[in-house]
């Protein structure tokens, strides 16, 4: 027997969208993709694009739409406070699970995420269309958020998701863990010395000092959907030795990859307090001062994985 | 289209518009012929830059004009339109074409706006690329 995801509720089927989908009124899919024209090749009938650079981030300052552009984002597309969002997209969900991640940190509470993305509905060969389907607009109520002075952003409802460098800094010291999901040369800092290569412009290249590497890739299966209860407590738990109470911060380049395993610890696993270091390495890594490792990292193991 | 002419077009239009001729030109990009495949499967001719899997040739032909083979990723249609865009421009145009094409071509044909620096820095390597490469080649 298979254990069960700790909130198997926030996962749905290929299958349960499917059948679904047509209830328009409490429902709606939600395709975010890497790539900007994806949608347009085709998608789920009654799904609508949200994209994550033009949709969510805000265009000038680098952070996330304010409370009341959210609000008008999800009335234009007939989205209430109490409708049921299912998120899907490319590369194994990971712009699926940054988007869900989006709404949670502006208070959206039913949000689920459609196992195996994109990948797996193609793959099944469900009906697509090319059609932008449109629904009447709603009023979104304004997310409840406390509001700073001067030109600080607000505080969002889901801010207990999401950890700002300074915390980041405070946490590597105090030893607690932190899940670094990029892949292994990026970690080891081998990849920004490539010559001519100037990847995403970052001027440094290693990795927060006493973070793990586990690329955000091994929580999934070749088809796109999440690995086993079992699985990923092998590879969270016993290898890298996290445990369900933990204090855990995840985090990548720009925040979208940790939010996929964002997902998978604290939804599929279960832990306590799972927070995403959005600005990520592009911030760490061009930041002055930080502290930054090089090389492999040490391996947190406590079943003597090498 | 010339490259000049391609940015004409994309000043004078809307976003909009310039995502349905991206996504217009993505279905156009010929499938890479047999012997080219061998060599994506040998990782030969990768854009690491970009982070779709993208491989590029720039080649001259019998009577010594631009020769480009591509292949991109089927999930990366915005890709996919701007190669095919650049390969609609310069195949059998003389080498020197590709050669002195614009360093800032993705801010010329008002791409950047669209589609933001975290989707650019793969284009605009792809067209540093094939302005290398024909150098090499005149």
């Amino acid at each position: 027997m298979t254990k069960q995801y700790a909130h198997p509720e926030l996962l749905v089927s290929t299958e349960w969208v499917d059948m679904h989908r047509s209830d328009t009124s409490a429902i709606r899919i939600v395709e975010s993709n890497e790539d900007l024209l994806l949608y347009d090749t085709g998608h789920i009938p009654e799904a609508i694009k949200i994209d994550w650079v033009n949709d969510l981030n805000n265009p000038v300052i680098r952070d996330y739409i304010s409370p009341r552009e959210f609000a008008d984002l999800c009335g234009r597309h007939g989205i209430h406070q109490d409708t049921t969002v299912v998120f899907y997209g490319d590369k194994d969900n990971w712009w699926a699970a940054y988007a869900l991640w989006v709404f949670k940190l502006h208070g959206h509470e039913n949000c689920l995420l459609m196992n195996g993305g994109r990948k797996k509905w193609v793959a099944e060969k469900r009906e697509m269309s090319t059609v932008r389907p449109q629904y009447p607009p709603v009023t979104y109520d304004l997310p409840t958020y406390r509001a700073e002075p001067g030109p600080i952003p607000p505080v969002l409802p889901g801010r207990h998701l999401r950890a700002y460098r300074e915390e980041v800094l405070i946490h590597a010291n105090k030893d607690k863990p932190l899940i670094d999901v990029r892949s292994p040369d990026e970690f080891t800092g081998q990849r920004t010395h490539m010559p001519e290569y100037p990847q995403e412009g970052v001027l440094r290249g290693g990795h927060i000092p006493g973070a793990v590497n586990i690329p955000w890739g091994k929580a999934v299966n070749p088809d796109g959907t999440f690995k086993s209860r079992e699985e990923l407590e092998q590879i969270y738990m016993n290898e890298a030795g996290l445990e369900p109470h933990d204090d855990v911060i995840v985090y990548c380049r720009i925040g979208e990859r940790s939010s996929h395993t964002w997902f998978v610890l604290k939804y599929l696993l279960g832990f306590d307090k799972v927070r995403n270091y959005d600005g990520s390495w592009t911030e760490w890594g061009n930041a002055v001062g930080m502290p930054i490792e090089k090389g492999p990292g040490r391996v947190k193991s406590t079943a003597g994985a090498s | 289209m010339t490259v000049k002419e391609m940015i004409e077009l994309f000043e004078s239009i809307d976003d909009t518009m310039r995502m349905d001729i991206l996504l217009d030109y993505s279905r156009r990009l010929p499938p890479l012929p047999a012997n080219y495949q061998v060599q994506m499967l040998e990782g030969i001719a990768r854009v690491p830059e970009c982070m779709t899997p993208v491989f590029l040739w720039i080649e001259k032909d019998h009577s010594g004009m631009l020769d480009l083979h591509v292949y991109v990723a089927p999930e990366a249609p915005t890709v996919a339109g701007f190669m095919g865009l650049l390969r609609e421009a310069l195949q059998g145009h003389p080498v020197s074409e590709a050669a002195e094409l614009p360093t800032d071509l993705v801010h010329q044909l008002k791409l950047d706006n669209l589609l933001r620096m975290n989707r650019t820095v793969g284009l605009s390597a792809m067209v540093a690329r094939i302005r290398r490469q024909a150098r090499e080649l005149m």
